[in-house]
């Protein structure tokens, strides 16, 4: 509403200087005297402007005022790393859940997030949603969300971060409330796939891929060096919102993520055989 | 009646041979580049800005090619990173404020009818000095070793090593060598203005191109230094490890923010103002009439030279801030759009008044006044911190600050060298070549930049190499391609216009038939500037007395001749222009170039950590730059007084306040103590982070303690007494004395330079374990490498005090060192203080 | 009384430095109510209230807005000279001083605009959030 106001605002007054400019250029006739072209200056260049933008000023100073979340609202820890996002679900109440690159919000209520990195810096933004705020190494800054419709939004990194930082993507899932807590409650138990014994899980491990991706809860790994794994088959998209959640896009992205990503911290593994990466990836995928 | 000497064509011939003589330019292959005046060494800096200029929009080019489709792959991000990087950084540090610098000295000279700004060495000793580093910087790109950390150099980032190589270090040393020779051409400029006018000149009639360039002069003066010590921070960071910006051992790299942007926002005035500077000469021309609202326009450069200091953190909306700081910057960031307002309406109204003349240059007014508006109202909206929480480093501000730059930096710039190519050349640029460029950049301006408000506001963050086809803006972005490359075509029709060879005859003097005194260039190859300095009455003396012309061309005003065989030009007051002393300027001289290579050795030595050859470098810079001053300032005229012309003589030497010398060390010092302020600010930043600071006392983390800091205050504030009091003997004809006080005064500023440092020494204090000892250590050596250039200063009068080269009558150098001295003695007397006294109180 | 300090003022001396002191009292202004600000909230944390802020606020904007009157005052004394028609664009005493005091006039309504902005915009403000 703000943006539509002062865009009108703008297009309005931009017309009507070129509409003085225009007619100043084209007029043959009818020069103004010193003491009507003062008068213009004043009321024109400078009365007008300081009213208009006192209104303004005034008018958009108290939508500064940031939503507030209490201590019964649902906060959500995300910090930007390059280049990818690490959450931590902190329901009031529950136990936390880890997380990555996706986010799930309640619709309706207010969600506090709590953006910090431990890097360099980056910045969080979903468009859809809310203004962008920094990701500062030293500091923690809050931002409230609330969003009203359910839907999938996106999220993109808005400070420069580095070589992919263009590539530093995630996506919002805006979930019913009731849906959400549902969800959450499901995401704090380990998948059936993470427990079960299986080849692929196997390879998991014997491959070092546990070295920086946990599989939580309680499944393998505890903190996470990587984006934690232990849900991601439940994700829409991987390397933080770049890749299709395919088991191609998987398996071609273990063994050569820096052609996904330039500058990423996870090695290649182009010497692993495409069925072991096949596999691996199958297995992810099932990792609802 | 007398008989005028000056009636005698004869007398005027042999006077104009004279001075032709003496401002002929060296000739030769190699001696053609020892030339200072400021006709050749301005026009050396116009080409290559503009030639930066080129190579920086080239390098914009590609990124538009590379961002024509959704995930396009022609160049990778590590490229492309290096192309933003430097198209920002050439735009803004090897384009803008070059340009800005180099139109200065071509024109200023000329419309203060100054035969030559007051240090033409030191022009061309920038002149020099930019070039290097400029071609350090932008070359970097064909190694793949250019910065690739943006514009704004953002640490963490850029301070880690494995995250960036050696580009940051090109970046903040290369950069950092052309800052020091903004401040140089600063220094020139605010003297060149305040001193150099021609006598009856005013402040009241002073063009309105000088009013501009006062004030961004004087921006610049206060908006470079604090860039500069966060450079400083910063290469101390990553060449020695001090912390400044790690958050894990106490630093912020917040602090690189604040500093970078009380920088980096009156950056955007400072090139704007001097651009607005060539309407505010174009517009009476082609109005044909005074400019209406002199006295509004001087209001508008002043008010925004002013708040455009008030506004940095609206580039940090998004850090995280309090929101009441945020507001005060909200408010600021709206009141400045009320000078701009203003500046706008000045113009219209003066053309509305006038008659007008449609022309070339006009038409690149009348488009600048299109995009700028546009682009002014976009930077109200960002002015407002919840739009921007959204706008901010997306494509909408992309497309708001190209909108501001081109309609008020670039498109202005075009305008004003078809307007003053003639005055230059004497050949005039093609009027139809000129239009179609015109058409194409300011349609290629709007097709490239429009769309990106959309693309911005649809999500698409800045700064990158490639976005998903998803996202929507892959026809907003095509769009902004064809725009960006039609723009480069009209430019292409500009460099054509320009490298044309051009058949017809020179075109006549005052072409345009402008009313101020730059039209008084002769349209023959006269070096001199002015053939006489006239007494100027009015605001447009070409319009207001016809004789003038004639008047001056016959020599019929002041230094009509060069008797002694020397470059001279008049100081005048700095009020009313009342004339109080001829200036010897220097000549042609190899010094400047050497210097500039020697200081850049230092410079881009350190870059490859080849310390050893950058402190040799060092101590060849200043040895020439003893040599320079020895050689070619404070000498001693063969005669006191002479006669200017019009039955006046004026003083060939004065000292103090009222010479070029004083003021340009006063000048100087600002910026320096700007500077140092910066840095105070940042001991105090890390105070308000901090819970606890000083941290608690551990292994080098102690303070310096009380003592040696207040016992270096002591020495050094002895120091400045004593030099003030050798001042005073001197002036009094006592020699020895005076010779003996400022003896005892350099020991006594060598004890508290000592002293300064002894107190982190002392105390173990290890800059790199923690943000606290480091910034003692920078404050205290900050104090003590003044305190060495102070006894070099001092050492320097003794010596030119036994050579006979300073006299109790010829004492300028001495009243120059006494200034440097007071603002030694202010910095020494907080700086203690707050290392020393500070620790005690917040404990 | 006024009379009196009419006379006064118009006999001060009018100089650049004259001329820039209601924008360095916007200056002064502007970063006293800054540094306040970001201190009182960078020691006390997001939540302080900041009412006594406000009235700190409140008097540094008394005192920019009183130098920035007394600016303009002697400014508009300076300008008032009896019988001399415009325009005055001459290489005069007194057109210089008109000049000058122009100047300062119109820097001192701009700086006043800027201060009340300013101080505004720190009325919407309870706290540090």
């Amino acid at each position: 509403m703000l943006a539509g106001g002062m865009a009108i605002a703008a297009l309005l007054i931009y017309l009507s200087v070129m509409l003085i400019a225009a007619h100043v250029g084209r007029r043959r006739r009818g020069r103004i005297d010193h003491h009507t072209g003062m008068r213009f200056i004043l009321w024109a260049g400078a009365i007008g402007p300081t009213i208009l933008l006192l209104v303004l000023l005034l008018t958009a100073l108290p939508m500064m005022r940031p939503i507030e979340a209490g201590a019964r609202d649902l906060a959500i820890d995300v910090s930007g790393e390059q280049y990818w996002w690490r959450v931590r679900y902190r329901p009031p109440g529950g136990p936390a859940v880890d997380a990555a690159n996706e986010i799930r919000l309640p619709a309706g209520r207010p969600v506090l997030f709590n953006l910090s990195s431990p890097d360099v810096l980056h910045s969080f933004w979903i468009p859809g949603l809310a203004g962008k705020m920094d990701m500062i190494p030293g500091r923690t800054n809050r931002l409230v969300i609330r969003a009203t419709r359910p839907g999938r939004y996106r999220g993109a990194c808005a400070e420069f971060c580095g070589r992919s930082h263009a590539l530093m993507r995630f996506t919002v899932v805006v979930m019913e409330a009731q849906a959400f807590d549902r969800w959450l409650v499901k995401q704090a138990a380990p998948s059936p796939a993470a427990l079960a014994q299986s080849d692929a899980r196997a390879l998991f491990r014997d491959y070092g891929c546990a070295g920086c991706h946990a599989i939580q809860p309680d499944a393998i790994g505890r903190r996470s060096i990587g984006p934690d794994l232990g849900h991601v088959g439940g994700r829409g998209s991987i390397a933080a919102g770049v890749l299709p959640n395919e088991e191609a896009a998987i398996a071609g992205f273990i063994r050569h993520p820096e052609r996904t990503k330039p500058g990423i911290a996870m090695p290649s593994f182009d010497f692993m055989p495409e069925a072991d990466a096949r596999a691996i990836a199958a297995w992810l995928r099932s990792l609802e | 009646m007398s008989v005028d000497p000056q009636d005698d064509p004869a007398v005027r011939r042999a006077q104009a041979d004279r001075l032709s003589a003496v401002w002929a330019s060296p000739k030769g292959l190699f001696l053609r580049w020892t030339d200072t005046n400021n006709n050749r060494v301005g026009a050396w800096y116009v080409i290559t800005a503009f030639a930066f200029f080129l190579f920086a929009g080239a390098l914009a080019l590609l990124m538009r090619a590379q961002l024509a489709m959704p995930d396009n792959d022609l160049v990778g991000p590590s490229t492309f990173n290096q192309l933003f990087t430097l198209h920002g950084s050439m735009m803004m540090f090897l384009f803008a404020v070059p340009m800005f610098e180099a139109t200065a000295m071509l024109l200023l000279p000329q419309l203060l009818a100054a035969r030559d700004l007051p240090f033409p060495r030191l022009s061309a000793f920038g002149y020099w000095s930019f070039l290097i580093g400029g071609v350090f910087v932008a070359g970097s790109i064909f190694f793949g070793a250019a910065p690739d950390g943006g514009w704004f150099m953002y640490p963490p980032l850029t301070t880690e090593p494995e995250q960036s190589g050696i580009g940051a270090d090109i970046w903040m040393l290369g950069l950092s060598f052309i800052e020091v020779s903004s401040i140089a051409a600063a220094v020139e400029l605010i003297v060149g203005v305040l001193k150099c006018r021609p006598p009856g000149m005013r402040l009241n009639l002073m063009p309105l191109y000088a009013w501009y360039i006062l004030v961004v002069a004087v921006m610049i003066l206060f908006a470079f230094p604090p860039l500069i010590a966060g450079d400083i921070l910063f290469e101390l960071e990553r060449l020695l490890d001090w912390p400044f910006f790690d958050a894990a051992r106490g630093g912020d790299p917040l602090l690189w923010q604040h500093l970078f942007w009380i920088f980096g926002h009156p950056e955007v005035y400072i090139v704007f103002l001097p651009s607005i500077a060539i309407f505010a000469m174009v517009v009476p021309t082609f109005a044909q009439r005074h400019m209406l609202g002199y006295a509004w326009i001087v209001l508008a450069a002043v008010g925004t030279g002013f708040l455009s200091f008030g506004l940095w953190v609206h580039h940090m909306f998004t850090t995280g801030l309090p929101g009441i700081s945020l507001a005060f910057f909200s408010a600021a960031s709206e009141a400045v759009a009320i000078p701009t307002a203003v500046q706008i309406f000045v113009f219209i109204a003066t053309l509305w008044a006038g008659r007008v003349v449609w022309s070339t240059p006009l038409l690149y007014a009348a488009g600048s006044l299109a995009i700028f508006t546009l682009g002014g109202l976009t930077g109200v909206m960002v002015a407002i911190a919840p739009f921007d929480w959204q706008a901010h480093d997306s494509y909408f501000v992309v497309a708001h600050l190209h909108y501001v730059l081109i309609g008020g930096t670039v498109l202005p710039l075009i305008g004003g060298l078809y307007y003053y190519w003639p005055l230059l050349t004497r050949r005039k640029l093609s009027d139809r070549l000129g239009k179609i460029a015109f058409w194409l950049m300011f349609a290629g301006a709007n097709i490239a930049f429009f769309p990106m408000h959309f693309s911005g506001l649809l999500g698409m963050p800045r700064r990158v190499y490639s976005y998903p086809e998803a996202l929507g803006v892959g026809g907003l972005n095509l769009a902004s391609t064809i725009g960006a490359y039609l723009f480069a075509a009209g430019m292409a029709v500009i460099v054509l216009d320009l490298v044309w060879p051009r058949s017809h005859p020179p075109v006549v003097r005052n072409l345009w038939n402008a009313g101020t005194l730059e039209w008084l260039a002769e349209t023959d190859d006269t070096n001199w500037g002015v053939r006489s300095v006239p007494i100027v009455l009015s605001r447009y003396p070409l319009w207001d007395d016809p004789d003038f012309l004639r008047k001056v061309d016959e020599g019929r005003f002041y230094l009509p001749d060069a008797e002694e065989g020397k470059r001279e030009t008049l100081v005048t007051s700095v009020i009313d222009a009342v004339p109080i002393q001829v200036l010897r300027l220097a000549g042609p001289s190899i010094i400047p170039l050497a210097t500039a290579v020697a200081l850049g050795g230092v410079f881009i030595l350190t870059t490859f950590h080849l310390y050893l050859a950058a402190t040799i470098s060092g101590i060849v810079t200043l040895a020439l730059i003893l040599f320079w001053l020895w050689t070619g300032t404070g000498l001693q005229p063969e005669k006191p007084e002479k006669h200017v012309g019009l039955g006046l003589s004026l003083p060939l030497y004065i000292s103090g306040s009222r010479s070029a010398g004083w003021w340009a060390m006063f000048i100087t010092m600002m910026g320096d103590a700007t500077a140092w302020a910066s840095l105070v600010f940042g001991y105090f930043f890390y105070w308000t982070i901090h819970p606890v600071f000083p941290p608690a006392a551990a292994p080098g983390l102690a303070g310096p303690g009380v003592f040696w800091p207040m016992a270096a205050m002591a020495l050094i504030l002895a120091g400045w007494i004593g030099t003030i009091a050798a001042r005073e003997l001197y002036a009094r004809g006592v020699v020895l004395a005076a010779r003996l006080t400022l003896v005892a005064a350099t020991l006594l500023s060598l004890a508290g330079g000592l002293a300064s440092l002894a107190g982190p020494w002392l105390h173990g204090l290890d800059p790199a374990r923690h943000v606290y000892p480091a910034i003692v250590w920078v404050l205290a050596s900050w104090v003590s490498a003044h305190v060495a250039a102070g006894i070099i200063m001092q050492l320097y009068c003794l010596a030119g005090s036994f050579a006979g080269r300073l006299t109790p009558q010829y004492d300028g150098d001495l009243r120059n060192i006494t200034v440097y001295q007071h603002f030694l003695a202010l910095s020494a007397a907080i700086t203690f203080p707050v290392i020393g006294l500070f620790p005690e109180v917040a404990r | 009384m006024i009379g009196k300090l009419h006379a006064r003022a118009q006999q001060l001396r009018a100089t650049l430095w004259t001329m820039i002191v209601p924008p360095s009292a916007w200056a002064a202004h502007f970063l006293a109510c800054y540094l306040l600000a970001a201190i009182t909230c960078a020691k006390l944390g997001r939540t302080a209230p900041v009412d006594r802020t406000h009235l700190i606020v409140g008097g540094f904007t008394l005192l920019a807005l009183l130098v920035i009157a007394a600016s303009a005052f002697i400014a508009w004394a300076q300008r008032r000279i009896e019988g001399d028609p415009p325009p005055h664009d001459d290489s005069t005493d007194e057109d210089r001083l008109r000049f000058l005091a122009t100047a300062t006039l119109m820097l001192a309504a701009l700086s006043a605009v800027a201060v009340i902005y300013v101080a505004a915009s720190a009325l919407f403000f309870e706290d540090c959030r």
